[in-house]
């Protein structure tokens, strides 16, 4: 399958979930799929949306996080796996498209690739849920499954190098817009306040 | 009260409720205290860019939160500092230790000593140093500032306040 492919099944399955979405082509086709204010799509950072995640999740215990993440950025902090697995939130939800290049900028391939099993490393590092998935039909039958039962759960989407992602093209927000966006549907969705009186 | 308990009582003055962090020996005080708070969410992180992440996810929460790091974890996490909160405006509020100043005799710390200053003022992120305990109470001043600045701020302990003074 393709990066594209994955990540409309995905988006199929999100329910209710709120997604942090890693820079790169996997936060493009979310976008694509999605169109959801309810997302929030890091400009930067590369290798931290995970820990945003995470930061969101335990603040937010309640809700269902999914972190979008890709194989470049984890490659870039692998140590999130051990924050993860001792906070071992259950309501968070780990994707990583891995399609073993570095496609923005043209394909380069990963560190390491094809060799190193993402999976092994998230379950080496304490968590225990963890799986890999390389076509669409294995991931309509065990992502329902996966999605409903606690977290922290780690889920590998293997998927073949597509040059035509570039042509994706990536969320139409800037950097304050996207922080706006995000903070408003996390207060009308679930009541909470993350700016003050001021809109600060 | 000694300082880490000040420092914690002005920190629940401000509402927080998660607290991230990578110890240098100076603040791991302070951090065995939040440690120990129940109503503080204590997140150890191997990486202190996954510090600053953390508490800015938790800003969409709604939930109020503080990285605690050393000087020379701050200067690791500079780029996620400005591609991320500088560039979404996202507001974090950073207890740093203030590493390499005259009275810290550590030759590993003399670069953080001497540059970190001007890296912040680079990046145009507020900061504040607090060497006395009287200046322990400017912390919820401080943490609305950050709140008002939209961007990282840094809240310097120095090795007097921590430590104690060499000379008086």
């Amino acid at each position: 399958m393709i990066a594209k492919e994955a990540i409309r099944v995905l988006a199929a399955h999100r329910g209710d979930a709120i997604a942090v979405c890693a820079l790169g082509v996997a936060a493009n086709e979310w976008w694509d799929a999605t169109k959801a204010e309810d997302c929030f799509q890091m400009h930067g950072a590369m290798g931290f949306a995970a820990s945003f995640a995470l930061g969101l999740a335990l603040s937010l215990p309640n809700v269902n996080i999914w972190i979008i993440n890709s194989d470049g950025s984890l490659c870039m902090n692998p140590g999130c796996l051990l924050t993860e697995a001792a906070q071992a939130p259950r309501n968070l939800k780990h994707f990583v498209i891995d399609n073993q290049v570095y496609q923005t900028v043209g394909a380069v391939p990963m560190v390491n690739a094809g060799r190193t099993d993402y999976a092994g490393l998230a379950r080496a590092a304490g968590i225990a849920s963890t799986h890999t998935i390389d076509n669409v039909p294995e991931m309509e039958k065990q992502l329902p499954r996966l999605i409903a039962g606690p977290g922290p759960t780690f889920v590998v989407l293997r998927v073949e190098p597509d040059p035509s992602h570039i042509n994706t093209p990536p969320v139409t927000y800037e950097g304050p817009e996207m922080k706006y966006r995000f903070g408003r549907a996390l207060e009308k969705r679930f009541g909470i306040s993350v700016f003050n009186s001021s809109g600060y | 009260m000694d300082v880490s308990e000040q420092i914690h009582a002005e920190l629940k003055k401000c509402g927080v409720r998660l607290a991230a962090s990578l110890p240098d020996d100076w603040v791991a005080p302070l951090i065995r205290r939040l440690d120990a708070d129940n109503d503080i969410r204590h997140v150890p992180v191997g990486r202190e860019s996954e510090a600053v992440m953390v508490a800015s996810g938790a800003f969409f929460g709604g939930v109020r939160s503080v990285a605690v790091i050393g000087n020379t974890g701050l200067l690791t996490c500079t780029g996620e500092l400005a591609t991320l909160n500088l560039r979404h405006q996202i507001p974090v509020f950073c207890i740093v230790s203030m590493r390499g100043s005259i009275d810290d005799h550590q030759i590993y710390q003399e670069v953080q000593g001497r540059r970190t200053i001007p890296v912040l003022q680079a990046y145009d992120f507020p900061y504040r140093v607090i060497d006395r305990p009287e200046e322990i109470g400017c912390i919820p001043d401080a943490y609305q500032w950050c709140r008002l600045q939209k961007r990282p701020f840094i809240l310097f302990l120095t090795r007097a306040l921590l430590k104690g003074r060499r000379w008086s």
